[in-house]
């Protein structure tokens, strides 16, 4: 092979991967990060999108919404509910997967709860919303059974009481994420050799010293995964609080994706709507870097 | 430290299967015990009825002189080295180790105290900070057996704890385990599928086939005196050749050839005489068999063979062979059939060995090394 040949070959072996990359890089760069880049850039101009001539704005924007109360309203209400939506969706999704792995119980017993359990992930945002719209309501059937147990007194407005509506939404939200957890647990578990539950059993290891030392460590990886992404997914939960609450009662479910929805397309604002698009981004992206890291670390 | 006394113990299963079937087994204080048999034979299911992670359907079962069929595992003071180790891979060689104690509640210093003086005892001082993943196969194994170590117990119940060694390694953890144990002096029962194994480390050796006890010895007469067809086939590496024969006066006709048999063989079986004139099998292992032409075989008498293929292992050769005989199957389902069409016994020659593949050559015999079973039972006479 001549030198020229042999370069030329060279060549086309370091080009090859980016070649089939291509079309992937072209459909990202178009869809995801030419609009990122986009909105960035309106969270810098006055008048964003509504003007054509609109000026460089620098930081007025974001000082716009770091003074707004309701921006810190919806970042406190956004982490309660995320927080919140991902500890119980860890905690829910770990019982009902321990249960489902379970040899204690029946096997059809054990097919027909993994399918009840499994439900909430089969349906939309859309249903999950109308659904604990309909169960909440003041003569709702959640509203009934409390009353008929004597828990409370009187009719609860679930979704209308600054009270209680960020509660609810939560609730709602826990409800329709938890399978996910389940899922992943469940197969976590069954990946686990026997061999180190029988060993424990031999040095007397009580159930619950067996679900610390063993399970939940060897569990520990797909738990900080899914954590990660769930912690993700859920800070940017929108149609399910549109649905019920639409941010309110007096912005007390206000978070920042309805927030943002509302300074856009409520008060057309779209330049403090970007800049506040652009902090759920860098949330977002603090969260994906860590999620990356460890990931790498493993 | 105790005797472990099995008796009449059975094990079925769901759908009728008997997995162990009236095993009576006693286990001497400090004795290493092997319990060994082809795949599916029940050796492992024993062991872990001992160890208390599978019920007992009947029987009873004691260690130490306490029944212990409805006791939990933790209750039965016995350590377990699993065939997988079963080590935490999140935990360090010194958490794994101490784990049983931390379970317990023992105080830290005490922990340290103990497991220090384990890794000693097994060379793993310098391993004690460091993750399962990180340790090599013979140091996985040394862990595993310091975690059963450290609880004391009165027996260590060990499934084929060697078998995802390497061949080389596992000779000298073979090697280590025995001495260890001598050691420690605390009764062990060793399941293992490898007849090896079970040769080289037991004080005795139970043989196991289809759940059913088949003898129990010490490896030298399991060797020299098989009680049956199965025993015989499956101790002995590579295994007896058992051919099916008729016993015509002092002859044993085979084929077209016969062997003639010395008095001192009625004499050491009397049952033998009354087979006279039927059909008997009888087997002869591949190392009493002699290449005819060398010295060592010169002194015994021949029968006409054909060489079918040699493996040269450099200290020996293990010669296949033809023999105009039938050759009777010894029932051991895990045997490895190096008969090829053309072969039908093995035979283990001096490396000086001449022999080529192909050729034809008499085979020298020690008479005196026959065995002789029964062609329907399969039981020694």
């Amino acid at each position: 092979m001549t030198r020229q040949k042999r370069s030329r070959h060279r060549l086309k072996r370091t080009v090859a991967p980016y070649l089939y990359l291509s079309p992937s890089l072209v459909i990202i760069g178009l869809l995801m990060l030419l609009p990122m880049v986009t909105v960035i850039s309106y969270s810098f101009q006055n008048s964003a999108v509504l003007r054509r001539d609109s000026s460089f704005a620098g930081l007025k924007h974001y000082q716009a919404i770091f003074a707004d109360p309701v921006f810190w309203a919806s970042l406190w209400h956004t982490l309660y509910f995320t927080c919140i939506s991902v500890i119980f969706h860890m905690t829910i999704g770990m019982i009902f997967a321990l249960m489902l792995n379970s040899d204690r119980i029946n096997p059809t017993l054990r097919n027909i709860l993994r399918v009840l359990y499994i439900l909430p992930w089969l349906f939309t945002a859309v249903i999950i919303a109308v659904i604990w719209r309909l169960l909440l309501e003041p003569n709702g059937v959640v509203n009934s059974i409390l009353m008929q147990l004597g828990i409370i007194g009187s009719k609860i407005e679930w979704f209308s009481s600054p009270e209680t509506a960020l509660h609810a939404v939560t609730f709602a939200n826990i409800w329709a994420g938890y399978p996910l957890f389940m899922v992943s647990l469940l197969a976590g578990l069954q990946g686990i050799p026997k061999d180190f539950y029988e060993a424990a059993d031999i040095d007397g290891a009580k159930a619950y010293q067996k679900l610390i030392f063993i399970t939940i460590p060897q569990l520990m990886p797909i738990i900080i995964s899914i954590s990660l992404l769930d912690f993700i997914w859920t800070m940017q939960v929108f149609p399910l609080i549109w649905i019920t609450t639409g941010g309110g009662p007096i912005y007390s479910t206000e978070v920042l994706s309805t927030y943002t929805y509302k300074l856009a397309f409520s008060s057309y604002n779209l330049s403090q709507a970007a800049a506040s698009a652009v902090v759920i981004l860098l949330i977002s992206l603090g969260l994906t870097l860590f999620y990356i890291r460890y990931q790498k670390a493993r | 430290m105790a005797e472990v006394i099995l008796e009449n113990i059975c094990k079925t299963y769901g759908n009728n299967f008997h997995a162990i079937d009236q095993l009576n087994l006693s286990v001497e204080d400090g004795e290493f015990l092997i319990l060994v048999g082809p795949s599916g034979c029940g050796k492992s299911t024993a062991l872990r009825m001992i160890a208390g992670l599978e019920d007992v359907t009947s029987g009873s079962l004691r260690i130490g002189g306490v029944d212990v069929v409805d006791m939990p595992p933790k209750d039965r003071d016995i350590a377990m080295v699993f065939q997988s180790y079963a080590l935490y891979p999140h935990m360090t060689v010194s958490e794994n180790i101490a784990f049983s104690m931390r379970l317990a509640g023992k105080p830290k210093a005490e922990r340290k105290k103990r497991v220090d003086e384990i890794a000693k005892t097994l060379q793993l001082t310098s391993l004690l900070d460091s993750k399962p993943a990180n340790l090599s196969g013979g140091q996985r194994q040394r862990v595993a057996m310091g975690r059963a170590m450290v609880r004391e117990p009165a027996a260590f119940l060990m499934d084929e704890p060697l078998s995802n060694l390497d061949a080389k390694l596992r000779v000298q953890m073979r090697a280590e385990i025995t001495s260890l144990q001598k050691q420690l002096g605390v009764t062990t029962i060793y399941v293992t599928h490898d007849q090896t194994e079970a040769m080289t480390m037991g004080d005795r050796v139970a043989v196991l086939k289809g759940g059913v006890l088949q003898q129990v010895d010490t490896p030298k007469r399991l060797y020299e005196s098989p009680v049956n067809a199965f025993v015989a086939g499956f101790i002995g590496s590579p295994s007896m050749n058992l051919f099916e024969a008729t016993l015509m006066g002092d002859e044993l006709t085979v084929g077209a050839f016969a062997i003639r048999l010395q008095n001192a063989a009625f004499g050491r079986r009397p049952g033998l005489k009354s087979y006279a004139g039927r059909k008997v099998v009888f087997g002869i292992r591949p190392e009493d068999l002699y290449d005819s032409n060398l010295e060592s075989g010169r002194k015994y008498q021949t029968i006409p063979a054909k060489v079918t293929s040699i493996e040269e292992l450099g200290s020996e050769h293990i010669v296949h062979l033809s023999i105009d005989a039938a050759r009777v199957d010894s029932g051991d389902p895990d045997a490895v059939q190096d008969f090829g069409m053309a072969s039908n016994a093995v035979a283990k020659f001096e490396p000086v060995s001449a022999v080529r593949s192909g050729s034809e050559i008499r085979l020298a015999l020690d008479d005196t090394k026959l065995h002789f079973f029964d062609p329907e039972t399969h039981l020694a006479i």
